[in-house]
């Protein structure tokens, strides 16, 4: 099935329901801070998570956003970011996204957003806010559920790191 | 007539006395033996048994699950020898939560892997063939829809 409604965006409720999750997810990882899981919250609504992809003995290190503006409605925005600006701009940060390439999770560094009119980096799984903003087609089994929380986003692209990291994009120009 | 006079067959030392002699000295011999032998047997079950009670000890590992779609978590002891299916069943009851269609065990920590091919193997079959490096395990559910489109 298509999904044929985008996410509207409510920073309100994706504060509150941010603010509930973040002491149960971390009580489930037994720590009591983000720092302790080297994670970071430049803003309220924004949550940096540390990911790495291995191939043989290189380890590749990357810098996951987190966007909460219209969770827990919708799943929170998944963007892999140049750590020096905390952004992703086209094409020249899209070194900084891995390439993921499994039946569940799968990354594009320049995706049509058709709607929008424009290119826009999509982590292309049913746990991430741009796969519903771009109107994508999903089983109705796998649709996101007011009740998931964000854990559900970073384990669903961390299992994607250990089961199908394929090497770092390019870099622009090369 | 003195015994030394006394035909051979005559004497206490004949042949067939010395036999029967021999005989009783043997049957005597084997009922210490059995009996030596019943003892052992019954010191070497008794040594299994001490070795099964500290084995069924030894092999029991304490395992932690986390629930990532309810964000709940739950540990109990399980046996070595129990497989991941049953590890993964268990922990449904410990957590009091139901098992979904789409729900999947995997391992827990920074690189989780699913574990949905390996379900048959134990605890510590799955340890031994570098399956899981811990008895830390996640159960998550599915996601899909991705897709190969365009860059």
């Amino acid at each position: 099935m298509v999904t044929n409604k985008r996410p509207t965006i409510d920073v309100q409720a994706g504060l509150k329901a941010f603010e509930e999750d973040l002491p149960r997810v971390l009580a489930c990882l037994n720590v009591s801070s983000i720092e302790e899981l080297g994670w970071g919250m430049p803003k309220p609504l924004t949550l940096l998570v540390p990911m790495s992809g291995k191939i043989g003995e290189k380890n590749d290190e990357y810098l996951l956003r987190l966007g909460f503006h219209a969770y827990r409605a919708w799943p929170p925005s998944a963007q892999f970011i140049n750590p020096a600006t905390n952004d992703y701009v086209y094409p020249q940060d899209q070194h900084f996204v891995p390439r993921l390439e499994s039946n569940e999770c799968r990354t594009h560094i320049a995706y049509d957003h058709t709607a929008e009119g424009k290119k826009i980096q999509l982590v292309c799984c049913s746990a991430t806010f741009e796969f519903y903003d771009v109107l994508h087609s999903v089983d109705a089994a796998y649709i996101w559920s007011e009740t998931d929380t964000f854990l559900k986003t970073i384990n669903a692209i961390r299992r994607a790191f250990s089961e199908s990291y394929k090497g770092r994009f390019e870099a622009h120009g090369k | 007539m003195t015994e030394d006079n006394k035909p051979e067959e005559e004497k206490g030392s004949s042949p067939l006395n010395k036999a029967l002699e021999n005989l009783e000295k043997a049957e005597a011999h084997l009922a210490d033996t059995r009996a030596d032998e019943s003892k052992a047997e019954h010191e070497v079950e008794e040594a299994i048994s001490e070795i099964k009670e500290a084995e069924e000890k030894q092999d029991y590992v304490e395992v932690r699950v986390i629930h990532v779609n309810e964000v709940e978590k739950t540990s109990f002891e399980e046996r070595l020898l129990a497989t991941l299916q049953e590890v993964w069943n268990k922990a449904y009851d410990k957590l009091h939560i139901e098992k979904k269609p789409k729900d999947i065990f995997q391992t827990a920590g920074q690189h989780p892997k699913s574990l949905m091919t390996h379900l048959s193997l134990t605890l510590a079959k799955a340890r031994q063939e570098c399956v899981i490096d811990d008895f830390c395990f996640g159960i998550a559910s599915e996601t899909g829809g991705a897709c190969s489109g365009d860059k």
